[in-house]
């Protein structure tokens, strides 16, 4: 027997709990009412834990499919950080860095522990065939892309080097657009007009499903060149993508990278900065304080009910203690002694704080299991998980907002002077 | 007969907001094991606070209170608890029985807080059966009469086996023929060896015991053995 407690007895112990749970059990409603945001705080402290979980797996997949072995170089507002708001802001804002070039991912490219790349640039037009007219994101990118991605050709082909060195008119189209446009025609070698331009369709991308990047899916794939000149009308890329020969020094190649970039670019501030690198094990890092920081966020907000439900518990309690004064006063006159009415509403806190963690945790549960079907149903590869460290969490976090709301009312109980309770009214 | 309770020069006084209330003034007296003491008094006397400080629910101010030829003039709450548990069983004028709950459970009560409780199922039965009430065994509180109810605190107070039961104007409630079997219950007790201490401010009540402490204004008024003392029988009825 724990000393703390001032139990001599199991028997004792036993009977503690037991008049808790009975005098719970005489105000089934109001016990109930009392839980409620017990249930809504564990509820969704649990839904938040699962789905993080299964986000994080997501992106991981996403990510572990491409593989970890590239760099990628991207445009950047100078003078701010790369996952910076300020970088995030300027550039919605509309200040378009134009200084990032096809050539530099040539020069970058001859880096000893690179074996591929592709750069990369996006628009978007109407695309038509026909009647059928549809607004699509166009992906300008080299020849190398299948080289490094993880889409593959259904039908047709891939363009290649000679194609995009002379600006060629021919399109590769996404399963989704191919479906828009064509239904059930075979769209190879079939004429499409982008923009004012008309291109070939020379291949359809095998389906990828859903996505949390990019839905690849709904894109038209160009040579970049032939996108940036003849429908953007511009010289810039807004990203690269380098394959390393050698993960292990992804970090040094990094540098390199950077001090190749700089050259290029004639910058000797790295302040001034026009171009942020990151390796793919960077990218999971950033990735994964992000995830953290959201589900910190959003239990915080749980944590929220939590309190709310646990001063709505506080309040209760001080209604059944000054209710129960009558009884208070005949348990100390039968030699209940100040510890063991202080312990039999504490016991009443913490078991109808724990029962509505329990419920809280069969809701976050179910919740999450139908979350998972719904994600499903969208193409998403979403597995559902039970967070063991969630369930922890949630049954301690109970426990103690348990302990700690029903400390002071029970500590009411406990202080009543014997004489004066017995004879309350 | 050895001597259960001593009390000397009791005094008792409550402070409030610096105002004194002088309740007991000095009172000196003992009780043997084995007694029917009944302290009467008038509603004011200080009798209902001389009986909270002989039962351990309350502290003396100055003076000397030997229970069992312990001095137990500065017990801790915890100890007068035990006290309470051990030594004393309380019976109530308004009964004071735990509402919605079993006869067996309002009985055992006491037994939770025992330090060694024993056969608390034994003990139980035993106690109800003393006050002829073992068919009512598992009905609940609110379910009896009030004769009942009162017969039910008194094996409440018999169940820990304590060396003193109070009956606290333990007829007050009740029509005289069930007062009449609370007493008849409360004297073959005493016949059994229980030492029983009776508050009241009735002459009536206060004559079924064998001696009366009269208290007044605080102080003892007077203190006899009641040669006369009513006694009812098996089968009597009280008459008032």
């Amino acid at each position: 027997m724990i000393q703390l407690l001032p139990f001599a007895t199991n028997n004792m112990l036993i009977s503690t709990i037991k008049t808790a749970i009975q005098s719970l059990l005489h105000n089934k409603t109001r016990s109930l009412l009392t839980v409620v945001g017990i249930v809504i705080g564990i509820t969704s402290v649990i839904t938040v834990l699962s789905a993080g979980q299964a986000i994080k797996g997501l992106i991981i997949g996403e990510i572990e499919a491409f593989g970890s072995n590239y760099i990628q170089v991207e445009v950047k507002t100078p003078s701010t950080n790369q996952a910076s708001v300020e970088n995030a802001f300027s550039q919605v804002g509309g200040a378009t860095i134009t200084t990032l070039k096809e050539s530099d991912a040539e020069e970058v490219a001859k880096l000893q522990n690179i074996s591929a790349y592709y750069t990369a640039i996006m628009g978007q037009e109407i695309v038509g065939y026909q009647s059928e007219i549809e607004k699509v994101f166009l992906f300008g990118t080299n020849s190398d892309f299948l080289k490094i991605d993880t889409g593959e050709i259904d039908t047709g082909r891939f363009f290649d080097k000679e194609e995009n060195q002379s600006l060629a008119r021919v399109a590769v189209i996404g399963s989704k657009v191919k479906d828009n446009l064509f239904g059930d025609n075979d769209p190879i070698g079939k004429s499409i007009k982008i923009g004012k331009e008309k291109f070939t369709v020379i291949g359809v991308m095998k389906e990828r499903g859903a996505s949390f990047s990019l839905d690849m899916d709904g894109m038209i794939f160009l040579p970049v060149k032939t996108l940036q000149k003849r429908l953007l009308g511009i010289d810039y890329i807004s990203f690269m993508i380098m394959q390393l020969v050698d993960n292990n020094l992804a970090d040094q190649t990094a540098e390199d990278v950077i001090f190749t970039m700089r050259e290029l670019h004639n910058i000797t501030d790295p302040d001034r900065d026009d171009f942020a690198v990151t390796t793919m094990d960077q990218a999971m890092e950033m990735l994964d304080t992000i995830i953290l920081g959201m589900q910190f966020l959003l239990i915080m907000l749980g944590s929220i009910s939590l309190i709310v439900g646990g001063v709505g518990i506080m309040n209760i309690m001080y209604v059944s203690v000054t209710e129960r004064t009558f009884e208070i006063g005949l348990r100390k006159s039968v030699g209940a002694k100040s510890g063991n009415i202080l312990w039999q509403f504490l016991f009443e806190a913490i078991i109808i704080t724990l029962i509505g963690g329990i419920i809280g945790i069969i809701f976050g549960l179910l919740l999450s299991i139908l979350i998972s079907i719904g994600a499903k149903s969208q193409g998403f590869d979403w597995e559902f998980s039970i967070s063991i460290a969630g369930i922890i969490l949630a049954t301690s976090m109970s426990t103690i907002v348990g302990l700690v709301f029903g400390l002071y009312p029970a500590k009411k109980a406990a202080a009543m002077n014997p004489i004066q309770a017995i004879s309350h009214e | 007969m050895t001597e259960l309770i001593k009390v000397q020069d009791l005094k008792k006084q409550y402070e409030n907001d610096e105002i004194v209330t002088k309740v007991l003034h000095g009172v000196s007296f003992s009780i043997k094991q084995g007694e029917f003491v009944a302290i009467m008094g008038p509603s004011g006397s200080g009798k209902s606070t001389l009986m909270h400080i002989l039962g351990f629910l309350d502290q003396l101010t100055t003076g000397k209170y030997f229970f069992k030829n312990n001095d137990t003039s500065n017990l801790s709450d915890d100890q007068m608890a035990e006290y309470r548990n051990f030594e004393i069983g309380f019976v109530f004028q308004a009964f004071n029985l735990l509402p919605r709950t079993s006869v067996f459970d309002n009985v055992k009560l006491p037994l939770t807080y025992a330090k060694n409780p024993g056969d608390i199922n034994d003990k139980v039965k035993k106690a109800i059966e003393a006050v002829d009430l073992t068919h009512r065994t598992n009905n609940l509180s609110n379910q009896l009469s009030g004769g009942e109810k009162q017969r039910v605190a008194i094996a409440r107070a018999l169940v820990n086996d304590p060396a003193l039961i109070f009956a606290d104007e333990p007829t007050g409630n009740l029509d005289s023929k069930t007062g009449g079997q609370v007493m008849r219950i409360l004297q073959n007790l005493n016949k059994q060896g229980k030492t029983i201490i009776l508050v009241t401010h009735e002459k009536y009540t206060a004559e079924h015991a064998r001696r009366i402490i009269k208290i007044r204004d605080g102080l003892i008024e007077s203190d006899f053995k009641v040669t006369n003392h009513i006694e009812i029988n098996d089968g009597d009825e009280l008459l008032k």
